[in-house]
C-alpha cells in the first residue's frame, strides 16, 4: 500500500492523477447537465442564446483563465522537478520500462495483440474513427448542448471507448503494471522477482486442433478455423444489414456510412473479446488465449 | 497633476497613433476594442452567453493554446542551453537542472505544460463530443481538431527523447518499435520482409535515422520537436481557430426556442 | 457605424439584430465559361486532335505534379543516409575454452547486446533483442530463463518463447571459430527458428572442449 501512495506522488506520474480525477468531475458535471436538459422543454444552452460583448464579458473570463493556470503552473513547477534518472544506456532496459503515460492503454493492448495490431492499426483506427464521427453520426439533434436522451448510442459508445479503453487502461497501465508488466494490485507490492504463470495456447488448441503439425508447419485445420472465426464475427455487418435494412434510421444512414459505423464498432467489440478471452480463462482454471487466427504472415 | 498628464499625454499624436479609439465605456468602444486588436481580433465582438459560461465550454481549448504558448516560450529559452547530441544532451541537462539559475522551473514549466496540455486536449475533445459541436456545419473543424490531437501527441513523445536518459530511451525504444511491425512499411510487420525490408531501409529507420535509437534519432527527434512539429501544428491551429469563426462561433443550441 | 462615438446604450446584455452576411449577397451562379478560342479542327485525326492550349494544359499539369511526386521522393530518400556510423557487428569473443559448460555468458551483452551461451555440444549467440518490442531481456540464472521486463515475455534457454506476448523466438547470431582460434560472433547474419534457419551453418558451433 505504502508502495502504491509512493507511485502515485511520482512527479511524472501527476498528470494520470489529474487525468483520473478531471475526466471523473467532467463526465459528473455533464451527466447531471445532460439530465437537466433531458428533463425540461429547452436546454439551458438555449435559454442563454442573447448576446453578450466579448470585451469585457469574454475577454475577463479569458484573462481570469490564464493567470489561474499560469499560477497552477508556476507553483507545480517551483515544487515538482521533472525527472532525470540515469544517462541512457542501452544495454540495462530498466524494469518495468513504460512509453510516455498517454500511450499506456496502447501498451497495455499489446499484451493482449502483436504490435501491427496494438502498435499500427489501432492508433489508425482509432485516428480514423474520430475523423469519421462527424460524417457518420447523422443524428440532427444534441448539437450544442448537453443531452443524453437524444443521442443514447453515440455517447455510450465514446464513453466506453474514451473512458474505459483509453482513460481506465492508462491508469491500470500507470499504477498496477510492474516489473515485467505484471499485474499488481494496489496493496500488492511491485516484486521484482514474481513469475506470473503463464502458458498460452491458441483458441484452436484449446478445443483439441493443434496450431503446428509435428514437422512445425501451420495446420490448415487450425488455420480455416481461425479465419471462420473472425470473417464469421465481421460478418455480423451484412447480416446485421439485411435483418435492419427496411428501418428508417437504416435507410438514413445508408451502406457506406452503416459499413464505417458498423466495422469501426465490431472492431471495439472484438479487441474487449481479446482481452477477455486473455482474462476470462484462468479464473475458470484454463489456460489463456493468446491468438484466434494464426497464418503465415500475421497472427490475430 | 498626474490626471492632468495623464490627460495630456493621450491628446498626443504618438498616443492617438497607438490607441485609435477612446476607453470610455460605450458599446461601440467595446467593440472598437476587440476589432481593433489584432489578438482580440480572433473574437466576433459578441458571442452567445454561454459561451462566456464555464460549465458548458470548460475553458479548455482556450487553456490548451495557452499552454501552447508557454510550451514555445518556454521551449525557445530552454534552447540556449541544450546541444542534440548523444555526447552533451545529458551533460546539459545535468548543468540546466544543477548550475543555471531557474533552469530547472524553465525544465519543470515545459515538461508540466506539456503533460497538462495532453490532459487539455482529450478534456476539449471530450466536451465537444458531448455537447455534439462536432455536428454540422462544424464537421470538417472536428478533423482538424483530431489532426491536432495526433500534432499534440507527437510534439510530447519527440520531446520525451531529447533529455537523454533511461527514461527518454526506453519509452522512446518502445514507442518505435511499433513501427518495426507496420504492416507493409515495417521490416517485421505483415507483408513487410515479403517486400524486401530490413532493419536499414523500413519506415522506423525513416524515425530513427539508425536501426536502433541512437545519436541520429536524438538529432531527428530534436528537429521535429523543434521545428517540423510546431510549424504543422501552428498551421494548424491557425485553420482551427478561422474555422470556429467561420463555422458560425462557438456551437450551441439552433437559435430560437421554437426548435424545442 | 458612425465615426463619432455614440452614447446610446451601455447595456449589453441586449440582444444584437443579425447582420447580413456578406456571403449571402453574392450570387452563386457559375460564371460563363469564355469560349475556346484556338480549338482543333473536328476531322483532325488521331493524337493531333489535342489542341495547342491543351497539350500545355497537360503538360503544365503533369509538369506540377511530377515535380511534386519527385520532391516527395527525394526528401524521403534523403532520410536515408549512404553511410551508417553504427559500431561493427563481427567480433572476436575470446577464447572457446574460457566458456563454462551450461552457462549463459553475459559477457558481450552490454557492448554487443549478444548472449553467448555453451552447451556440452558447442555454442550459440542469441541476440539480446526481445521480439516483442526491442527491449533487452535478463538472463535469470535461478530460473533458467530469459525474461523480458516491458511487458513480461518469457524465453528458454535455447531462446524459444513460452510465455508473455513475444510472436516468436530470440534470433540467434551467426558463430564460428576465427583464423586465431577465439570464437567470432556476426551480429548481421542472423538465424530464425520459424523459418526454420536454426539449423542452418553458422547457427550453432559444434565444439567438444
Amino acid at each position: 500500500m505504502q508502495q502504491f501512495l509512493e507511485i502515485i506522488s511520482k512527479p511524472d506520474n501527476i498528470p494520470i492523477v489529474l487525468l483520473l480525477v478531471s475526466v471523473i468531475f467532467f463526465t459528473w458535471l455533464a451527466w447531471a447537465k445532460a439530465k437537466k436538459n433531458d428533463s425540461q422543454q429547452i436546454p439551458e444552452e438555449a435559454k442563454m442564446d442573447d448576446k453578450v460583448q466579448v470585451w469585457p464579458y469574454l475577454v475577463r473570463m479569458e484573462f481570469l483563465m490564464s493567470i489561474v493556470v499560469m499560477a497552477v503552473l508556476v507553483v507545480w513547477s517551483v515544487f515538482l522537478d521533472a525527472p532525470l534518472e540515469e544517462p541512457a544506456n542501452r544495454a540495462l532496459t530498466p524494469n518495468p520500462s513504460k512509453a510516455p503515460w498517454y500511450f499506456l492503454g496502447l501498451q497495455e493492448l499489446l499484451v493482449y495483440f502483436d504490435p501491427w495490431i496494438a502498435g499500427v492499426v489501432l492508433p489508425t483506427l482509432i485516428i480514423i474513427g474520430l475523423m469519421a464521427i462527424p460524417y457518420v453520426d447523422i443524428n440532427e439533434k444534441g448539437n450544442g448542448y448537453y443531452t443524453f436522451k437524444e443521442r443514447k448510442f453515440a455517447i455510450l459508445t465514446f464513453c466506453f471507448g474514451f473512458l474505459i479503453l483509453w482513460v481506465a487502461l492508462i491508469v491500470l497501465g500507470t499504477f498496477m503494471r510492474g516489473p515485467g508488466w505484471n499485474f499488481f494490485w494496489p496493496w500488492e507490492k511491485w516484486d521484482p522477482h514474481y513469475v506470473a504463470v503463464l502458458t498460452n495456447v491458441d483458441l484452436s488448441e484449446m478445443i483439441g486442433i493443434p496450431t503446428r503439425l509435428p514437422d512445425n508447419s501451420l495446420n490448415p485445420v487450425a488455420f480455416l478455423f481461425g479465419g471462420v472465426l473472425v470473417f464469421g464475427f465481421y460478418s455480423l455487418i451484412p447480416i446485421y444489414w439485411m435483418m435492419k435494412r427496411k428501418t428508417e434510421i437504416m435507410k438514413k444512414l445508408g451502406p457506406l456510412r452503416y459499413n464505417i459505423v458498423a466495422f469501426l464498432f465490431l472492431t471495439m467489440v472484438g479487441l474487449v473479446i481479446k482481452i477477455l478471452l486473455r482474462l476470462g480463462p484462468p479464473i475458470l482454471g484454463l489456460n489463456p488465449v493468446k491468438y484466434v487466427w494464426v497464418t503465415p504472415w500475421f497472427n490475430i | 497633476m498626474l490626471t492632468q498628464l495623464r490627460d495630456q499625454f493621450r491628446k498626443t499624436e504618438v498616443y492617438k497613433s497607438i490607441f485609435r479609439h477612446s476607453y470610455q465605456d460605450t458599446q461601440r468602444n467595446r467593440a472598437l476594442q476587440i476589432v481593433d486588436n489584432v489578438f482580440l481580433h480572433l473574437h466576433p465582438v459578441r458571442v452567445p452567453r454561454h459561451a462566456t459560461n464555464l460549465g458548458y465550454t470548460w475553458g479548455m481549448g482556450g487553456i490548451t493554446f495557452l499552454l501552447f504558448i508557454v510550451l514555445t516560450i518556454t521551449g525557445v529559452i530552454l534552447m540556449f542551453y541544450y546541444r542534440p547530441t548523444a555526447q552533451y544532451a545529458y551533460e546539459d541537462m545535468k548543468y540546466l537542472m544543477n548550475d543555471v539559475p531557474f533552469g530547472p522551473l524553465i525544465r519543470n514549466m515545459h515538461r508540466w505544460a506539456a503533460h497538462a496540455m495532453v490532459l487539455t486536449v482529450m478534456l476539449h475533445m471530450f466536451r465537444v463530443f458531448l455537447t455534439g459541436s462536432y455536428k454540422p456545419p462544424r464537421q470538417f473543424n472536428w478533423v482538424i481538431g483530431v489532426i491536432l490531437l495526433v500534432l499534440t501527441l507527437l510534439l510530447s513523445f519527440s520531446g520525451y527523447l531529447l533529455p537523454w536518459d533511461q527514461l527518454a530511451i526506453w519509452a522512446v525504444t518502445v514507442g518505435t518499435n511499433m513501427a518495426r511491425a507496420t504492416p507493409l512499411l515495417g521490416h517485421e510487420g505483415p507483408f513487410g520482409p515479403e517486400l524486401g525490408l530490413r532493419p536499414d531501409n523500413d519506415v522506423r529507420f525513416v524515425l530513427l535515422g539508425g536501426t536502433e535509437v541512437g545519436p541520429p534519432t536524438l538529432l531527428r527527434f530534436y528537429v521535429g520537436h523543434c521545428i517540423f512539429l510546431p510549424l504543422i501544428a501552428t498551421i494548424f491551429m491557425i485553420v482551427h481557430f478561422w474555422r470556429v469563426r467561420k463555422d458560425g462561433g462557438i456551437s450551441g443550441p439552433p437559435p430560437g426556442k421554437n426548435n424545442f | 457605424m458612425a465615426d463619432q462615438p455614440t452614447n446610446e446604450t451601455v447595456h449589453t446584455l441586449t440582444p444584437a439584430p443579425p447582420a447580413a452576411s456578406h456571403a449571402a449577397r453574392i450570387s452563386e451562379t457559375p460564371l460563363p465559361r469564355k469560349p475556346k478560342q484556338d480549338r482543333a479542327p473536328e476531322d483532325d485525326p488521331g493524337i493531333w486532335r489535342m489542341s495547342r492550349r491543351n497539350i500545355l494544359w497537360v503538360g503544365g499539369w503533369l509538369a506540377f505534379f511530377g515535380f511534386i511526386v519527385t520532391s516527395t521522393i527525394g526528401a524521403l530518400r534523403y532520410m536515408f543516409p549512404r553511410v551508417l556510423f553504427e559500431p561493427p557487428t563481427k567480433f572476436k569473443a575470446g577464447r572457446p575454452e574460457d566458456y563454462v559448460v551450461g552457462e549463459v555468458s553475459e559477457k558481450f551483452k552490454d557492448e554487443k547486446r549478444v548472449w553467448i551461451v555453451r552447451e556440452r555440444e558447442g555454442f550459440y549467440a542469441i541476440i539480446a533483442i526481445c521480439t516483442h518490442l526491442g527491449c533487452t531481456p535478463r538472463w535469470l540464472p535461478s530460473d533458467n530463463k530469459f525474461k523480458c521486463p516491458c511487458h513480461g515475455s518469457g524465453f528458454y534457454k535455447t531462446g524459444i518463447n513460452f510465455e508473455g506476448p513475444a510472436p516468436r523466438p530470440l534470433e540467434r547470431a551467426y558463430v564460428g571459430i576465427a583464423d586465431d582460434g577465439q570464437l567470432e560472433i556476426d551480429r548481421s547474419v542472423k538465424f530464425l527458428y520459424e523459418k526454420g534457419e536454426w539449423g542452418k551453418p553458422g547457427s550453432f558451433l559444434e565444439y567438444k572442449g
